[in-house]
C-alpha cells in the first residue's frame, strides 16, 4: 500500500478524471505559459526596460527594480528635478509597476491553466487582464518619454536624454499577442461542459508548490549566467553593451598577451594552488585526530575535546582576524610574553611580514576546521563493528595494530571522497581568509584566485573596465571547478562505484 | 548502540581477554592526553585572552600586564561601545537579518524538502536537480555581482535575506529527513481527506523538527557571520553587518577617534580607552553569542554534519 501511494499510483486512478485541454488548444496552452514564463523573465533583464529616458537612469535598472525602488530610479537624477517633474519619473515607475502587476496577475493565468475546464475558463480572464495592464505599463512610458522631452524642451536643457526602446514596441505587441491568445483560449473552453467545481491534478499542484522556489533559485544562481556576456565586450561603467563593443575573446586571449596580466594570472594561481595543496597534504590529520581521539577512554574528556574544538569553526574569518590581531600584532599577547620573560621591549609585527605567509594561513585553517572536520570521522569510528577489535584482541593485535588495520580501512571510504571533494574545489580557496589577513606587505603571497577577482572587479575596476576580464576569470574557475568535479566523480565512481555529488 | 551499552561491552571484553597495556600503549595514553589538553587550551584560549583584557583595569591592558589573570576587573568598555557610532546600527541590522533571514530559509527548505520527495510531482526529477546544481556550480563572483547590481539589491537590507531563502544543500537535509519518516503516516492522512498543505503543516512539519532545529542553527551561525555580501554589495554604513563593522574596525591604524563620537574621543585621547581596547570589546560582543549559544546547540551541530554525510 505505502509504495502504492508514494509511487502516485492511486493518485493517477483518482486523477483521470479531471478533464484536460483537447489537442489543438493544447499546443496553444503551451505557447501562452511559455510567453508568460519568458515575460517574468524580462522583468529582471535591464535590457527590457522601456522606460530609461535618460541615460541618469543606472544602466542595471531593470523593471523589477524601478517597480520597487524609487530611490533606486532616480539616484543619479540630483539637480535635474530642477526642471523635471517628479510626476515624469513616478509615471516611469508606475509603467513599471503596471508591468510587474500585469505579469503576476498573467502569471495566475498560467498556473489556473494546469486545472480543470473550470479553472482554465476562470484562469482565462487573468491573462488578458495581465495583458491589458501590461499595454498600460507601455503606455505610461511612452507618455513619460513625450513628458520628459517636453520638459527638457521647455527647460532648454539637456539630460541625457535617450531614444525611446525597442523594448516598448515589444511590450505592446507582446501584450497584444497574449491577449489574442488568451481570447482563443477562453472561447474554446466556453462551449465545452463545465465541471461542478475548480480541479488540478495533483501532479500539477505539486508543481505549482514548488514553482516559487524554483524561480528564486533561477533567479539568484542562473540569472549571474547572463552576466559572463561581459566577458565578450569592451566595457566601460554606465555604457551599454551594444553590438559594435562586441569584441569576441579578446579578453580571454589578453589574460596571456598581456605581460602584467600574465604575470599576474601566473602569481595567483601559484598562492591558489599551493594553498589547495597544503590543504590536501594536510587532509589526514582529522583522521587522525578522530583516531587519536577514540582512542581516550574517559568519555567525559572525549566530549568536552569534541565541543572545544569545534567552536572555532563556528567564528568568522573576521573573528579569527580579531584574534590574530590580539595575539601577534605589535601590542599583542605574543609581544607581551616576551617582553615579561626577557624583559625586552618586543613589538614585532608578525601579521604585518610575509615570512611563511602560507604555512600560516595553513595554521590558522587547521586551527579553525581541525576539530569540525574530525566529527564526520569520529562518526564513522562509533560506526565499526565492536567484535572486530575483540576478535583482533584475541588473535593478540596490539593498540597500534587495532588502530592501523581495523579504524583506518573503516575511516578510507569517508577519507576517499572528502578528498575528491577537495580535489575539485582546488580553485576554490574562498576569499574571506585572505581578505582578512592581506596587506600591503603579505598582498602579493596571499592573493588567491577569488580574492584575485574581488580586487580586478570590484576594487580596482578602475571605473568597471576590469570588469570584462574578472569576468573572463570567474567564468574560467566555473568551468573548471564543475569539470573537476565531474573527473572527480567519474574516478570515485569506478574506483568505489559510488557517486560523491 | 548507545555510548554506554559499548563501553560497558568494551569493558567486559577487557575483563575476559585480560588484555594488558604495554609500556608503549602508556606513553601513547598519555602523549594523546596532553596533545589533546594543549590543542583544547589552544582552541579556548585566545576568547579567554580576549574576554580577560576587556574587563581589566584599561592601563595595565594598555602597558601589556594582564597575559592570564584578570585585575582590576570593569564592565565600563562594554558600556562605552554605546557611544561608538553605528555598531548599535550594525547590531540591529544583523540580529534582524538573523531572525528574518533564519526564519525564511527554515520555513522554505522545510516545506521544499518535504515537496520534492513527492515522487507524482510532474517532471520531479528536473526541478530537485535544478535547484541541488547550485550547490556545485555558480557563475562566479563578478556576474553574481552584476545580478545583485540588476536586481535592485544593492544598498538594500532584502539582499540580506532573499538571496538566502533557497539553500539547496538544507533542501536535501530535509527532504533526506522526510525519507525516513514513515509514509503510512501521510497517506493515513491524505486517505482521510487531507491536503498537501495539511500533510505537511500538521504531521510533516512537527516531525521533522530535529532537522529544522539543526538547520535553523546552521542558518543562524551563518547569518551572523556574514560578511562578504555586506562588503560586496553595501556602501551604506547603515546597513553594514556586525563582522563588516568589525572589520573595518580591525582595519583603522589611525586613532578610532574619528569612528566614533566626541565624548569617546576625548577618553581615548586622555589614556583610558585605547584603540587596542575598543577593538577588543567590540570583537568580544561579535563573539559572545556564538559562544553562549554553542554549548546548547552542539548536539545540533554535530547531527547536522552527520546528515550532510548521507548523500541527497
Amino acid at each position: 500500500m505505502s509504495l502504492f501511494l508514494r509511487e502516485g499510483k492511486v493518485d493517477i486512478i483518482k486523477q483521470n478524471s479531471i478533464s484536460q485541454p483537447r489537442k489543438p488548444y493544447n499546443y496553444l496552452y503551451w505557447l501562452q505559459r511559455a510567453m508568460i514564463l519568458f515575460s517574468v523573465v524580462t522583468l529582471f533583464l535591464p535590457a527590457f526596460f522601456p522606460g530609461r529616458i535618460t541615460d541618469k537612469i543606472s544602466k542595471y535598472c531593470s523593471i523589477f527594480t524601478a517597480a520597487v525602488s524609487y530611490s533606486n530610479l532616480t539616484a543619479n537624477v540630483g539637480l535635474g528635478f530642477r526642471y523635471i517633474s517628479v510626476l515624469t519619473f513616478r509615471l516611469v515607475q508606475l509603467s513599471g509597476i503596471a508591468i510587474v502587476v500585469g505579469v503576476a496577475v498573467a502569471g495566475i493565468g498560467g498556473c489556473m491553466s494546469l486545472g480543470n475546464n473550470k479553472m482554465r475558463l476562470r484562469g482565462g480572464f487573468f491573462p488578458m487582464i495581465g495583458a491589458g495592464l501590461i499595454l498600460l505599463g507601455d503606455v505610461f512610458a511612452r507618455v513619460s518619454f513625450t513628458r520628459f522631452d517636453a520638459e527638457l524642451k521647455a527647460a532648454g536643457k539637456k539630460l541625457g536624454q535617450q531614444e525611446p526602446k525597442w523594448s516598448l514596441n515589444f511590450f505592446l505587441v507582446f501584450a497584444i499577442i497574449l491577449f489574442l491568445i488568451s481570447i482563443v483560449l477562453v472561447l474554446s473552453e466556453i462551449k465545452r461542459e463545465r465541471e461542478e467545481k475548480m480541479e488540478m491534478q495533483e501532479k500539477y499542484k505539486l508543481f505549482l508548490y514548488i514553482l516559487p522556489i524554483l524561480m528564486l533559485a533561477f533567479i539568484f544562481s542562473y540569472l549571474p549566467l547572463w552576466g559572463w556576456r561581459y566577458a565578450f565586450f569592451d566595457y566601460k561603467s554606465g555604457a551599454d553593451l551594444t553590438a559594435d563593443k562586441f569584441v569576441g575573446f579578446k579578453w580571454f586571449g589578453y589574460l596571456f598577451s598581456s605581460a602584467v596580466t600574465r604575470a599576474d594570472i601566473l602569481r595567483v594561481l601559484k598562492n591558489t594552488l599551493v594553498m589547495s595543496s597544503l590543504g590536501i597534504l594536510t587532509s589526514w590529520l582529522p583522521v587522525a585526530f578522530a583516531i587519536f581521539l577514540s582512542e581516550i577512554r574517559s568519555t567525559g574528556f572525549r566530549k568536552s575535546v569534541q565541543i572545544l574544538t569545534t567552536i572555532p569553526n563556528f567564528i568568522s574569518w573576521v573573528l579569527v582576524y580579531a584574534i590574530a590581531f590580539a595575539f601577534f600584532s605589535t601590542e599583542g599577547f605574543v609581544n607581551d610574553l616576551i617582553e615579561t620573560v626577557t624583559k625586552v621591549a618586543a613589538d614585532a609585527n608578525y601579521l604585518q611580514n610575509d615570512h611563511l605567509s602560507w604555512i600560516k594561513m595553513l595554521a590558522w585553517g587547521t586551527w579553525k576546521g581541525l576539530g569540525w572536520s574530525a566529527i564526520i570521522y569520529i562518526a564513522a569510528i562509533s560506526g565499526v563493528d565492536q567484535s572486530l577489535y575483540e576478535a583482533a584482541m584475541v588473535d593478540g593485535a596490539g593498540r597500534f595494530k587495532r588502530m592501523w588495520h581495523i579504524t583506518v580501512p573503516a575511516l578510507v571510504p569517508t577519507y576517499c571522497v572528502m578528498l575528491m571533494l577537495s580535489i575539485a574545489n582546488i580553485l576554490s580557496n574562498g576569499m574571506e581568509q585572505y581578505l582578512v589577513f592581506s596587506n600591503p606587505i603579505n598582498k602579493n603571497t596571499l592573493e588567491v584566485l577569488d580574492l584575485y577577482v574581488y580586487n580586478l572587479g570590484i576594487v580596482n575596476s578602475n571605473g568597471g573596465a576590469m570588469i570584462p576580464l574578472s569576468t573572463v576569470v570567474s567564468m574560467a574557475k566555473s568551468l573548471i571547478s564543475v569539470f573537476l568535479l565531474f573527473v572527480a566523480n567519474s574516478v570515485s565512481k569506478t574506483i568505489r562505484g559510488e557517486n560523491i555529488i | 548502540m548507545s555510548e554506554k551499552k559499548k563501553k560497558a561491552k568494551r569493558d567486559s571484553s577487557f575483563g575476559l581477554i585480560i588484555y594488558k597495556d604495554t609500556v608503549g600503549d602508556k606513553v601513547f595514553d598519555i602523549v594523546n592526553v596532553v596533545f589533546f589538553t594543549l590543542f583544547m587550551i589552544l582552541c579556548v584560549f585566545p576568547f579567554y585572552y580576549l574576554f580577560i583584557n576587556t574587563i581589566s583595569n584599561n592601563d595595565l591592558v594598555n602597558r601589556g600586564m594582564i597575559t592570564f589573570i584578570p585585575r582590576g576587573i570593569h564592565f565600563n568598555n562594554y558600556l562605552s561601545l554605546l557611544n561608538v557610532t553605528g555598531l548599535g546600527q550594525s547590531f540591529t541590522v544583523t540580529i534582524l537579518r538573523t531572525i528574518i533571514g533564519t526564519a525564511l530559509m527554515v520555513a522554505i527548505s522545510g516545506f521544499a524538502g518535504y515537496i520534492v520527495t513527492k515522487q507524482h510531482m510532474w517532471k520531479r526529477k528536473i526541478w530537485y536537480r535544478m535547484i541541488v546544481i547550485t550547490m556545485y556550480f555558480n557563475a562566479g563572483l563578478i556576474p553574481w555581482y552584476l545580478n545583485m547590481l540588476m536586481l535592485g539589491l544593492t544598498n538594500s537590507f532584502w539582499a540580506y535575506i532573499i538571496p538566502g531563502m533557497v539553500a539547496p544543500y538544507n533542501i536535501i537535509l530535509v527532504k533526506t529527513y522526510v525519507e525516513s519518516i514513515s509514509p503510512e503516516l501521510e497517506e493515513s492522512a491524505l486517505l482521510d481527506g487531507a491536503t498537501t498543505m495539511q500533510v505537511f503543516t500538521r504531521i510533516i512539519w512537527p516531525l521533522s523538527k530535529p532537522i529544522l532545529a539543526t538547520i535553523a542553527i546552521f542558518g543562524a551561525v551563518g547569518n551572523w557571520n556574514s560578511f562578504q555580501d555586506s562588503l560586496l554589495l553595501m556602501n551604506d554604513a547603515s546597513l553594514f553587518t556586525l563582522q563588516h563593522r568589525l572589520y573595518i574596525y580591525l582595519n583603522q591604524t589611525t586613532d578610532l577617534g574619528s569612528l566614533m563620537d566626541s565624548a569617546m574621543a576625548n577618553r581615548i585621547a586622555s589614556g583610558t580607552l585605547s584603540n587596542r581596547i575598543i577593538k577588543y570589546t567590540i570583537s568580544m560582543v561579535t563573539v559572545i553569542p556564538i559562544l553562549l549559544v554553542y554549548p546548547f546547540m552542539q548536539r545540533y551541530f554535530v547531527k547536522g554534519i552527520m546528515l550532510g554525510a548521507v548523500k541527497g
